[in-house]
């Protein structure tokens, strides 16, 4: 007999999916399902948890890169 | 409720007049104002032409006799103007039978006021009636161009302002409550929290980069539509024939209330809050209709530039000119983007540069110019308030410098330059990178060929998102159908 679990189906590049699995290491409460490659199950209650966490990966990244190219202050 | 669902599209008066039934438009074209103005701005002019030829015809024509008229290549051009002028209820085709060719007509309503409308007569007064009371010598044109545009700045600022951080420039009066709840109502700005303040929507974007003409008609939609809810006094025929009549009036005239009907009089204090109308203080029986209103229906402001007509609309320094309310002389864009992301904006319009501040770090102002920075949290910002990179990109090319323009027609490059570009549209994919779809995993299958029927038929149904034949596990986005369809599985099976 087959099952049907609720859940939401997320697409994203592999890059994003390891950061996934990385949240979902701490604790396993998000994933339900690792589908392939670039598809996950997560559970529905924890999708807009997940995007700021996701958020706040990528803009730690991103503050480093910003602090070498921005030259403003020598510019002025 | 069209309105509520509008979406990046803002509302257009053609698409507000195609839904009205064919006894609205009866009863509009009884005023010979209105049966005008629908002339005048709605039809393209083949149109036109059908209609001034069809006008004083005794009876009907043979539909057949058009193809004389237009060129065979203009077929397309024949068929789009005959879809307009019967969504519009002008004229009326009759339908094809085997013993009697088809015949087309114009409707009597808009024979009859268009008639009159051209040959004059009658005492419809569907045209205003001038104010005999001496007028204040201060109210001209030039005095009314400057409360029209402050009416309608106040607006624009309303909506920009939600986000601007400068709040300085609120301390001028804003828009009536009435407009407020309208803009809310319209979605063009939204209350995110309960109490908090309100904030641009897309659509508020969208209302931004309209053209003056444009704008004002999104408004007086959104009024109409409000007007329409069940329980509001105001009725939606006589006060779209009102507005088509305020555009037939004349700038820098009073006019006189009285002649007015009740329901019209009563109308009149909204149309005082969006700046269409000036009734002086000491004076309340008389109106001044303002460029906002005798506008309405022209097509010389309607086919200005979203770009031309942004500045129109920002330009606070600008002087009126004929064309539309304060377009300014000089139409060259002020903006230059830098490919390290800088941005300067050679402006004094607190409200062009509060549009900046939408998307833009702004950094310093000077007299005349402001500069500032274009950053991944800036447009993100942007994005979080529903504007999206594309609006962003237009919003930029439409006010490039023109020094920017013709440095890239020299060096044949684009306006803008691409990296800049790119990096805004991979600012905003950074949102996109996670899609996500709510729905059902099936999975534990006992057999391949439950697997397969199950699996075949949720992608027959379109609802099958994902699917992998070596793990025997498919993403579904709704159950109910499956469901049913194990269900009568088992009974056969059983």
């Amino acid at each position: 007999m087959p099952r049907a679990i609720r859940g939401v189906l997320v697409e994203c590049e592999p890059s994003i999916k390891s950061i996934i699995i990385n949240i979902d290491r701490k604790n396993h409460d998000y994933i339900i399902e690792d589908l392939d490659e670039t598809h996950l199950v997560i559970q529905e209650n924890m999708i807009a948890n997940l995007k700021m966490h996701i958020e706040d990966v990528l803009k730690d990244s991103y503050q480093k890169v910003k602090h070498i190219d921005d030259s403003d202050e020598d510019m002025i | 409720m069209s309105v509520l669902s509008v979406g990046a599209q803002s509302y257009q008066l053609s698409d507000y007049l195609e839904k009205l039934p064919g006894t609205t438009f009866r009863r509009l074209y009884q005023q010979p104002s209105t049966a005008f103005a629908i002339f005048r701005r709605m039809l393209p002019h083949l149109a036109k032409t059908f209609v001034m030829a069809l006008l004083y015809m005794p009876g009907p024509m043979l539909l057949s006799e058009l193809d004389i008229w237009v060129r065979p290549d203009s077929k397309l051009h024949r068929d789009r103007a005959l879809s307009i002028l019967r969504s519009l209820h002008i004229v009326q085709i009759t339908p094809p039978s085997k013993d009697k060719p088809q015949e087309m007509s114009l409707t009597t309503n808009f024979k009859n006021s268009l008639r009159m409308a051209l040959e004059g007569g009658g005492n419809h007064n569907s045209f205003g009636v001038p104010s005999s009371l001496p007028v204040d010598p201060a109210i001209d044109i030039a005095f009314l161009d400057r409360y029209a545009r402050k009416k309608w700045d106040d607006i624009l600022h309303f909506v920009v302002d939600s986000v601007a951080e400068n709040r300085s420039t609120a301390a001028s009066s804003g828009p009536k409550a009435s407009v407020k709840d309208l803009l809310l109502a319209g979605r063009l700005v939204e209350r995110r929290s309960l109490k908090g303040p309100v904030a641009i929507t897309q659509a508020g974007f969208a209302f931004l980069l309209q053209e003056a003409n444009a704008q004002v008609w999104t408004l007086l939609l959104l009024w109409l539509e409000a007007a329409s809810a069940p329980g509001s006094q105001l009725e939606v025929v006589d006060m779209l024939s009102f507005l088509f009549m305020l555009a037939s009036l004349e700038l820098g005239r009073a006019y006189d209330t009285d002649a007015l009907t009740e329901p019209r009089r009563n109308m009149l204090p909204s149309l005082v809050d969006f700046g269409l109308i000036y009734i002086p203080r000491d004076t309340p029986r008389q109106y001044f209709p303002t460029r906002l209103a005798t506008t309405l229906t022209s097509t010389a402001s309607a086919l200005r530039s979203v770009g031309a007509g942004f500045d129109a609309a920002s330009s606070a320094t600008a002087e009126a000119d004929v064309a539309g309310l304060g377009e300014p002389a000089d139409e060259k864009g002020s903006i230059i983007v830098e490919t390290n992301y800088r941005l300067y904006a050679y402006t004094n319009s607190p409200l062009q540069i509060a549009v900046l501040s939408l998307f833009t770090q702004l950094q310093i102002r000077f007299a005349g110019m402001v500069t500032g920075r274009l950053t991944r949290d800036s447009i993100r910002g942007a994005i979080d308030h529903g504007i999206t990179a594309d609006q962003i990109i237009a919003y930029l090319a439409a006010h490039a410098h023109e020094q920017m323009a013709r440095a890239a027609a020299v060096a044949g490059r684009p306006v803008l330059p691409p990296t800049v570009v790119d990096q805004i549209r991979l600012w905003q994919l950074e949102n996109e990178r996670m899609a996500a779809t709510r729905g059902y995993l099936f999975k534990d299958f006992d057999s391949e060929e439950e697997y397969a029927a199950l699996s075949g038929y949720a992608d027959e149904v379109g609802v099958l998102v994902w699917k992998s034949d070596a793990r025997k596990m498919f993403f579904a986005s709704k159950v109910e159908q499956l469901r049913d369809f194990m269900k009568s599985r088992k009974k056969i099976e059983g």
